[in-house]
């Protein structure tokens, strides 16, 4: 067998830049804390009052926030009225710009009826925001799941992957409200969080049996983790399994943030890992984080967003305050 | 007489007296004819990986530091043998029959003209890179002045003018012929049927169809490369943000 050197190599720099990890992991996020919001809010259930209003603080710091690391992801972000302009309906991506609005959309109308206490809005509106939240859900798996071009992308296990750990990671954001709040403990959110862990270590351990099994994309997509990337997938099974073994507890913040950063290590994996790879040739494209606007500062920008959000809500409506409906 | 110029650098230069006389033919026998369908042909064997198609694409399209259309990607080869040698694979927009880089996009901004060159409408594109992920070829990229999807053209701004693409006219060694597949006694059309079953595009399996053709290319350079990259162990320009 011949042996090559790439001694004059070209890799094309990553398209979606880390603003698309930070859209998807905040996207992912809120759409499950919506649906966590619903047994208290919508369908009255006992004991779930506060976690539900805990849940939608989470799903509304998020879903506000998301559309904004998506604009900066155009790199001009006036641009997003091309989207409306000329839509072309055969992109799942064309269709994501009408389930942005949608959920978003519902989700206020949601929020604002659950806390004015109109109970007659509310229905409608968590049917709006639910329809919205699935969309959303199914929209951004698929449209990163038809990329045949990158093998890791290329899986039927991609949304299911991103669902799943956007619940864990629904489950991580809502215990940290609740941690912030001053809440010591809170069994239901911890209880969720480890069936979250399992089920990502049962999902990652089915795309492993695939690969292994010699089964296309699956073989091609593991040999091309190559390096610090297969650390990076290593330390992410790891800090899945310790999530698991911390949430087996009472204590909320430390599974919480554990859980957060399994969620947003899965999207970084997923998209700046699976653009590093070279479609033809042998050169890696590199990913190194600098003080730049697409790279840290962007992420520090997001979660400035989030912090700002926060502040303003928290400010403005009483969380601690038991839902009237 | 064909109706079109055949593009290949030779026969362009050979014809040029037929050029003019070729203006004097009746319009309605042109709009009888069948149009263009542009391709290129890569003879591997003739590329010296001078870079020279790099960089008059680059300075015909005033591209930004960094950016290219296409390029040469040159490998050391060492056979079982311990004999080494040079390999090449210029790389371009394969304009392919079945472009997936047309459909992901979310605001029809890529689309495929009648004689068979892929386009980017700067206008429309919203520099979403879904085409740049949905491009086999790592082919497209987003350009780091405009923010938006940039490819190989074919040069079209230079085909309709009647000149050949930058990148054929600065090739020293001959290596790329571009032409109309659709004319049979154009130097493309001739040189893919003298050579038939020989020639070859890049991810055949990808469905795409390719309009880029290579003779002599390499069979483990067709794709994805399973080897080292020196590239990867050297300085590399960054770009700190469009």
């Amino acid at each position: 067998m011949n042996t090559t050197v790439e001694v004059l190599g070209f890799a094309r720099e990553p398209g979606w830049l880390p603003w698309a990890v930070q859209y998807f992991f905040l996207i992912g996020i809120s759409t499950m804390a919506f649906f966590l919001s619903l047994p208290g809010l919508l369908w009255r259930r006992a004991g779930w009052e506060g976690l539900s209003r805990r849940a939608l603080l989470a799903a509304l710091v998020c879903g506000l926030a998301a559309p904004l690391a998506l604009l900066a992801d155009l790199h001009q972000p006036g641009r997003f009225l091309n989207f409306y302009l000329h839509t072309n309906f055969g992109s799942w991506m064309g269709w994501g710009a009408y389930f942005i609005p949608l959920y978003v959309g519902g989700l206020l109308a949601y929020a604002w009826s659950a806390l004015r206490a109109n109970r007659a809005g509310l229905t409608p509106a968590a049917l709006v925001a639910g329809s919205g939240a699935v969309l959303v859900l199914l929209y951004t798996g698929m449209e990163t799941m038809i990329v045949a071009a990158r093998p890791l992308w290329h899986s039927f296990l991609i949304p299911v992957f991103f669902a799943v750990t956007a619940f864990a990671g629904a489950f991580g954001m809502t215990a940290l409200f609740e941690a912030l709040a001053g809440r010591r403990e809170a069994p239901a959110l911890n209880r969720g969080l480890r069936l979250g862990q399992w089920a990502v270590l049962l999902l990652v351990a089915a795309w492993l049996l695939l690969a292994l099994s010699g089964a296309a994309p699956y073989r091609e997509a593991l040999a091309t983790i190559q390096g610090g990337w297969t650390a990076a997938w290593i330390w992410f099974i790891a800090s899945t399994a310790l999530t698991l073994w911390l949430a087996r507890g009472s204590s909320l913040l430390l599974p919480a943030l554990f859980a957060l950063h399994g969620a947003w290590l899965a999207r970084w994996l997923v998209f700046m890992g699976g653009q590093s790879v070279p479609k033809l040739g042998a050169t890696h494209a590199a990913q190194t984080l600098s003080l730049t606007p697409d790279s840290l500062l962007g992420i520090a920008g997001t979660a400035g967003l989030c912090l700002f959000i926060y502040i303003v809500l928290t400010s403005l409506v009483r969380w601690d305050e038991p839902a009237k409906v | 007489m064909n109706a079109h110029p055949d593009l290949s650098r030779r026969a362009f230069l050979g014809r040029l007296p037929v050029v003019t006389a070729g203006l004097a033919v009746p319009v309605a026998a042109v709009a009888e004819t069948k149009g263009p369908h542009w391709a290129m042909l890569v003879d591997t064997r003739r590329c010296i990986a001078c870079q020279a198609c790099t960089i008059g694409c680059a300075v015909e399209n005033a591209l930004p530091e960094g950016d290219f259309r296409t390029v040469v990607a040159t490998y050391a080869v060492r056979t079982p043998e311990g004999r080494t040698g040079l390999s090449v694979l210029p790389r371009l927009c394969n304009h392919c029959e079945e472009p997936p880089c047309i459909p992901v996009c979310p605001v029809g901004a890529t689309f495929k003209r009648a004689d068979g060159v892929v386009l980017v409408d700067g206008e429309r594109c919203v520099g979403c890179a879904y085409c740049v992920q949905a491009c086999p070829y790592d082919a497209r990229f987003i350009n780091h002045k405009t923010g938006k999807a940039d490819k190989c053209t074919f040069c079209s701004h230079r085909i309709e003018a009647g000149l050949l693409p930058a990148c054929v006219e600065t090739c020293v060694g001959g290596a790329r012929v571009f032409g109309d597949l659709n004319d049979p006694e154009s130097e493309i059309g001739k040189r893919l049927k003298a050579a038939e079953g020989r020639t070859r595009v890049l991810k055949p399996e990808a469905g795409t169809q390719p309009r880029v053709f290579y003779i002599g290319l390499d069979d483990q350079l067709a794709g994805r490369v399973a080897g080292a990259s020196a590239t990867e162990m050297m300085w590399r320009p960054t770009h700190a943000g469009a």
